[in-house]
């Protein structure tokens, strides 16, 4: 759809200025439970929308932005200091107000405002707003864990990956919006893209669906800023942060392509200092998400793999693929695939070393029963099979691989650094570690895979599996029939079905569709939904379920499940 | 006198997953009807004989005086299984049911475990017909004498152990029918205790009746070239020399004890630790205390890794692919089902549980309070 208008910052629609009225007034309409849930866009003061984010028993983030003064715009470093209250309370009202706070933010963290809420119950769904000069924020609900020592008889998470604005609206997020059973969303990366307009759009002529703010590549603070403004200003995206906690994580295009912990694929010298760079995207990251980054909401300490517990039932352990990993390595020319000895070489890590042995740590601690591993990138080991050249080149292209070589491992996954795949699977195996599920995103397409100790030797008892591993599609981002040209599920079907030949332990595999996916979890079985939209073009985007997958407890094993959660 | 009944089936080594792999549709519907416990696990060492007496006693090694198999014995100056009725310290869940007036009865597979618990029960089987080179009765025989002593006298509580498929394990030397086998042994457990089942059900004892099944540890396998013999690298240590250091070999982990002078014990146990931690195959070392052992457990004990065994003293100790005691082997299947109201139905748990909480829960069921000292596990009723 050439031409599309995009969305501006200050772009108002119908909904808004209703929302707006009701905010002069202190008394914004919630809406919460309604399939069109209130706007606040276009209030004065709080144009971002208001978010949480990393539900503990007894607190939880909360964020916004404010605005004070026309001047203060995202990344122009303008603006006065301004004044914040915030309040938490049990009802829509506000009349049982249980936690309260002032802040002061400014131009130095790009006026966003980033608190932890205390002295909350377990399990229990609480509103929050920000109040400035008088005008309230949109009302947000949020959810805490529950205790340490509860037996939550179910969790619900949505689950989602890789939007890119430009290659679409971000629909899954406003049937995610829409649920009211989830806990919370896990995010496991890409929310944001760093790439200029007309680079990486939509389908395989990037045309821009809507166009990225500032319109240039991002690389400096204020560019950051600005981008991560212009998402949070998606009214999709601003009603899911309304609707429900998020857990998040980064994968490289919150920072750019293919990060490494020295460099990038998409870092030029020309670009400036690499670190430098990065400690932007880090900065802006932290400012502008509902994260506890080095386990609080300050801004001092970029740490940002952690563990959320939600009573004896789950854990989630989210991890950063990016920030400690060695460089990926060097693809060699075509037919050759990458050097086993350097793939596998010990001195190279994907975690790093600290993280390692935390993650190592917390499964062995067997604090839940589930161990969930917000997982950025892919762990199960894939085996590509020889496709014809113009084959090649899209599964290339949508599964992270850059040359069109035929590669037959995407060494910027976990199959490249197989020293520390083996290290953590061996480690699931030695100590019986059970019910631990990989979730995954970056590959813009959906998966469910054993993950076996030798996929040579899988299911035979060398190399049966030891965890699961369920990989969620794309929001938005470009996938096989996008690349191709194809109509979805036509072409792409032998390609599932050859990669799934020479892979045994991966059961499911869609390369087409864009959406969301609803993760439920019980002590009986932990069961992913897979959801897909109509058209990332469409504003309005139906969606539908497509496909199920389970793990029951202690079985190491997914298997199909012929119907999603009832709601 | 009550007329709840409550039977303790042991399905010796089986692995979780095992039961819902379509073997065990008789086990796998029973764990669906009642309360699962996916979390559950076997206690170090995980071998059969401690964690059946950590399931009767309701207490850990350190107060039962039963941490391994297979102990060096300092007073007797050998090696030798801890399977006479002396070697168990703490009273169990059968005798203080038995001094409340209450029957019980004890239906185990396997000689060592007969031998341990001795003359506690009211009624005892001893286990025949006994394979040869596994030493325990086929799980059909051991299932006839469950049913039997149920038809005469009627326990309270019965404890019965089907070891086939741990045993099936164990005798395969060759590895090529190791599956087959395994199959076979998992199908005939099964079945057995289907028939238990069905006779609870058709003498119209089912509605009073509790039944905790589990497993004592599971399994793992190792391959030929993935087997550890510490005791050469110890002899040849000059601190360890002159066969000082002896090692009660228990498949997947090692007891290792210092009988030289005591004033060398810290520095050799230190040369001890290192070596072990040397060795290919060796996931940790462990002072007993930290795994609530106590002294029988020696000075260090050595767990290995998934995949791999102990064969100590020499190569040729033990060539037994299946294996277990090690923390591979933790995980367990644990339910409880039956007809007794206090069996929550259709409940999968997400709490902790071992083989230690198997005495307060029967003990919860029949009212009885916890022991002098108090239990290490916790009821789960």
């Amino acid at each position: 759809m050439p031409g599309t208008p995009t969305t501006t910052p200050l772009e108002l629609d119908r909904r808004s200025l209703l929302a707006a009225g009701a905010a002069g007034t202190g008394a914004i309409a919630l809406g919460l439970t309604s399939a069109e849930p209130a706007h606040a866009t276009a209030n004065p003061f709080f144009r971002h929308g208001v978010a949480s984010g990393d539900p503990h028993p007894d607190s939880v983030v909360l964020w916004t932005r404010v605005t004070p003064t026309d001047v203060a715009t995202p990344g122009s470093g303008l603006g006065s200091s301004a004044e914040v209250r915030w309040e938490v309370a049990r009802d829509t009202g506000f009349r049982n107000v249980v936690s309260r706070g002032r802040v002061v933010t400014g131009p130095r963290r790009d006026h966003t405002v980033k608190v932890e809420a205390d002295g909350l119950r377990p399990s229990t769904s609480y509103y929050y707003r920000f109040v400035h000069r008088g005008v309230t924020s949109r009302t947000g609900r949020t959810k805490t864990a529950p205790g340490p020592h509860d037996c939550p008889r179910g969790l619900r998470f949505g689950v989602v990956s890789c939007s890119n604005l430009q290659a679409g609206w971000f629909s899954p997020y406003r049937h995610l919006a829409k649920r009211s059973d989830l806990d919370a969303v896990l995010h496991l990366g890409d929310y944001l893209y760093e790439y200029e307009p007309g680079h990486y759009g939509y389908g395989s002529d990037n045309e821009d669906i809507r166009s990225h703010v500032p319109a240039k590549e991002m690389v400096a603070l204020a560019d950051y800023r600005q981008r991560h403004a212009q998402y949070k200003q998606d009214r999709d995206l601003q009603d899911l942060h309304a609707k429900v906690p998020f857990i998040v994580t980064w994968d490289d295009h919150e920072n750019t392509n293919d990060a490494w912990r020295d460099g990038a694929e998409n870092h030029q010298p020309d670009e400036g200092d690499y670190q430098a760079r990065r400690a932007s995207a880090y900065r802006a990251y932290d400012e502008w998400m509902p994260v506890r980054m080095g386990g609080s909401a300050d801004l001092d300490d970029r740490t940002l793999y952690r563990s959320l517990k939600f009573g004896s039932l789950a854990e989630i352990l989210m991890l950063d693929l990016r920030t400690y990993r060695s460089e990926q390595v060097s693809q060699p020319a075509p037919p050759a695939p990458p050097p086993d000895e350097e793939i596998s070489d010990p001195s190279r890590t994907i975690t790093g070393n600290g993280q390692m042995r935390w993650l190592k740590g917390s499964l062995r601690a067997d604090r839940t029963q589930w161990k969930l591993v917000g997982n950025p990138v892919m762990v199960a080991p894939v085996v590509f099979p020889p496709f014809p050249n113009d084959v090649t080149s899209a599964v290339n292209d949508v599964t992270g691989l850059l040359p069109d070589d035929g590669l037959p491992y995407n060494v910027d996954q976990w199959d490249g650094y197989t020293a520390d795949r083996r290290e953590l699977l061996d480690h699931l195996a030695d100590y019986g570690i059970r019910d631990t599920v990989f979730l995954t995103g970056d590959i813009h397409s959906a998966w469910a895979c054993d993950l076996p100790l030798d996929a040579g030797t899988y299911p035979a008892e060398i190399g049966r599996a030891v965890a699961t591993e369920l990989v969620c599609t794309s929001v938005t981002s470009n996938n096989l029939d996008d690349l191709t040209n194809s109509p979805p599920r036509t072409s792409s079907l032998a390609v599932e079905a050859a990669i799934q030949a020479n892979n045994r332990h991966v059961k499911y595999l869609n390369f087409d569709d864009h959406g969301y996916s609803v993760l439920d979890v019980t002590s009986k079985r932990t069961q992913m939904d897979y959801y897909v939209i109509s058209d990332r073009r469409a504003r309005n985007a139906s969606s539908e379920w497509t496909a199920s997958w389970a793990t029951e407890a202690n079985s190491q094993a997914i298997h199909p499940v012929d119907r999603p959660v009832d709601r | 006198m009550t007329s709840d009944r409550v039977y303790v089936v042991v399905v010796d080594g089986c692995r979780p997953e095992e039961i819902g792999s379509g073997m065990m549709p008789r086990l796998q519907a029973q764990r669906r009807r009642g309360t699962n416990y996916p979390r559950a696990r076997s206690l170090p060492v995980m071998e059969t004989i401690p964690n059946h007496v950590m399931m009767m006693t309701g207490v850990r090694p350190d107060r039962s005086g039963v941490p391994a198999n297979s102990i060096y014995d300092r007073q007797e100056r050998d090696f030798r299984e801890l399977d006479r009725p002396g070697d168990l310290h703490f009273p169990t869940i059968i005798e203080r049911l038995n001094r409340r007036g209450l029957t019980t009865g004890t239906v185990l597979s396997k000689e060592y475990l007969f031998g341990i618990f001795g003359t506690r029960a009211t009624h005892r089987w001893e286990p025949e017909p006994v394979i040869p080179v596994s030493g325990h009765a086929p799980d059909q025989f051991t299932m006839d004498a469950t049913l039997d002593m149920i038809e005469e006298f009627d326990p309270h509580l019965v404890f019965v152990n089907l070891g086939d498929c741990d045993r099936a394990a164990h005798s395969d030397l060759s590895g090529t029918t190791l599956q087959a086998a395994r199959r076979a042994a998992l199908t005939s457990a099964d079945t057995q205790v289907g028939r238990l089942v069905d006779k609870l059900d058709s003498t119209g004892r089912w509605a009073r009746s509790m039944l905790v099944v589990l497993a004592d540890h599971s399994m793992d396998w190792s391959l030929p070239d993935r087997q550890i013999t510490l005791q050469p690298a110890m002899n040849a240590d000059p601190l360890l020399a002159g066969g000082t250091v002896k090692i009660a070999q228990n498949g997947g982990a090692d007891l290792l004890y210092w009988t030289g002078p005591a004033t060398q014990r810290g520095a050799a146990v230190s040369r001890m630790r290192a070596i072990a931690l040397d060795t290919e195959g060796v996931l940790s070392v462990h002072a007993p205390g930290e795994l609530d052992l106590g002294p029988r457990a020696g000075d260090l004990v050595v767990f290995c890794r998934s995949g791999w065994r102990f064969s100590d003293p020499s190569p040729g100790s033990n060539p037994i692919p299946g294996n277990h005691a090690h923390p591979a082997t933790a995980p367990i299947p644990f339910f409880l089902t039956g007809g007794h109201p206090r069996v929550r139905r259709g409940v999968s748990s997400s709490r902790t549980v071992s083989t230690v909480d198997v005495a307060p829960t029967v003990g919860s069921l029949f009212g009885l309070g916890p022991p002098r000292g108090g239990y290490d596990g916790r009821p789960l009723l």
